[in-house]
């Protein structure tokens, strides 16, 4: 059996190093349930680590917790005892027995990739650094890549945007935004980046230049199915003007690739509004 | 949001074989400091690593915690942030559920 210790190391190596597991803590029962509380498992992709007193009700958490995983999650969720999920407050509150589990994904801060240290560069990594994401800004101009010109925790990095980004790891869990001062280093970047496997990419631009830049790409031989993966033009359709705007929806953009979510107003009212807009 | 202070910390005790206690949101209602899977890390001579909301109700879930390094047993402390404390500057609004264990290698 996996002692305390062997899951607080597993939980310190997800939020270093990954890959992301999925902790499932029992955090409460109603009287008469059977279940240790604090028990705790750790649901990896195709593997657990501990339990959490087995039968149908750990088969259920396992799988709960394996389809968080994609989706970052981080939340309590009640279960009756024999493995089925009840959700809503009426729901909890009718069953008779419920079984209490903090299902929360453990995996190292999200990167963001910033290319390109302009007015958009600064606002898209000062938003993503609010959001926690560990951001680096990389530009070719020593004005736009020093340490002064960011209030906030940056790898700032100068030199050169190919052999830079070449060097640059990427992972499923690095967001790159492509931001430079114009299309010919968008290009040069996206080249550098768009096989990689990055869990997004976005390219500012218009219409009409980020698809001249995705032509010349796919002229060259880099793989269509990545090219089409890429978001451009960037972010969510808020009518955004300014660099800080700018940086709100890509963001905006950002989270809705992490988490999921219909990218509309949530009242009637908004989607009513947003729908004459249009 | 990444742990891995409070996981490096609970490594590290465990290490030396000292229990810790570990204070966990599970649920927040309304406007809370933290969201759920917030931690606070409480250590047996009271130090502790991490939040789960500065001063609200930070002292109350520490003194639960320092409870359950003694007693052992888990416990779940509902904090309510609705009430104005007198004297202090406190009010977040909310409600926060907190989970708290006591864990040892």
């Amino acid at each position: 059996m996996a002692s305390s210790a062997d899951i607080a190391r597993a939980l310190l190596i997800a939020a270093r190093d990954g890959p992301a597991v999925a902790s499932c803590t029992v955090m409460g029962a109603t009287d008469g349930v059977e279940i240790a509380l604090g028990a705790k498992m750790l649901v990896y992709e195709d593997n657990n680590l501990g339990e959490i007193g087995g039968g149908p009700l750990e088969a259920a958490v396992a799988e709960f917790g394996r389809r968080a995983i994609p989706k970052h999650l981080v939340q309590t969720c009640a279960f009756t005892p024999g493995g089925e999920l009840v959700e809503g407050r009426r729901a909890i509150e009718a069953a008779d027995a419920i079984v209490e589990i903090l299902v929360e994904v453990v995996e190292p801060a999200s990167t963001l990739l910033v290319v390109g240290g302009g007015h958009v560069g600064l606002a898209v990594g000062q938003l993503g650094a609010m959001l926690g994401m560990e951001v680096a800004i990389i530009d070719d101009r020593e004005d736009y890549a020093n340490e002064d010109r960011f209030p906030y925790e940056a790898n700032v990095i100068c030199g050169d945007f190919g052999e830079e980004l070449e060097r640059f790891p990427i992972s499923a869990n690095t967001y790159i935004v492509l931001v430079s001062r114009g299309h010919k280093v968008d290009e040069l970047a996206l080249r550098a980046v768009a096989e990689r496997g990055a869990g997004y990419v976005g390219m500012i631009g218009s219409k009409r230049r980020t698809r001249t830049v995705l032509q010349h790409l796919a002229e060259e031989g880099i793989d269509p199915q990545a090219l089409d993966r890429v978001f451009t033009p960037i972010g969510l359709d808020i009518g955004a003007e300014t660099p800080e705007e700018i940086a709100v929806s890509v963001l905006g953009e950002i989270i809705l690739v992490r988490r999921g979510g219909g990218a509309q107003p949530m009242s009637e009212h908004g989607r009513m509004l947003a729908s004459i807009r249009r | 949001m990444p742990q891995d202070e409070v996981y490096e910390a609970m490594s590290s005790a465990f290490e030396q074989g000292a229990p810790v206690a570990l204070a966990t949101v599970a649920q927040t209602l309304g406007s809370t400091p933290r969201k759920t899977g917030a931690k606070m890390l409480v250590r047996e001579d009271g130090t502790f690593v991490g939040t789960i909301g500065g001063g609200c109700g930070e002292a109350e879930v520490w003194q639960e915690a320092m409870d359950a390094l003694d007693d052992g047993d888990a416990r779940m402390v509902t904090v309510d942030l609705t009430e104005p404390v007198d004297g202090e500057d406190k009010i977040c609004g909310g409600i926060m559920r907190i989970f708290v264990e006591r864990l040892e290698a």
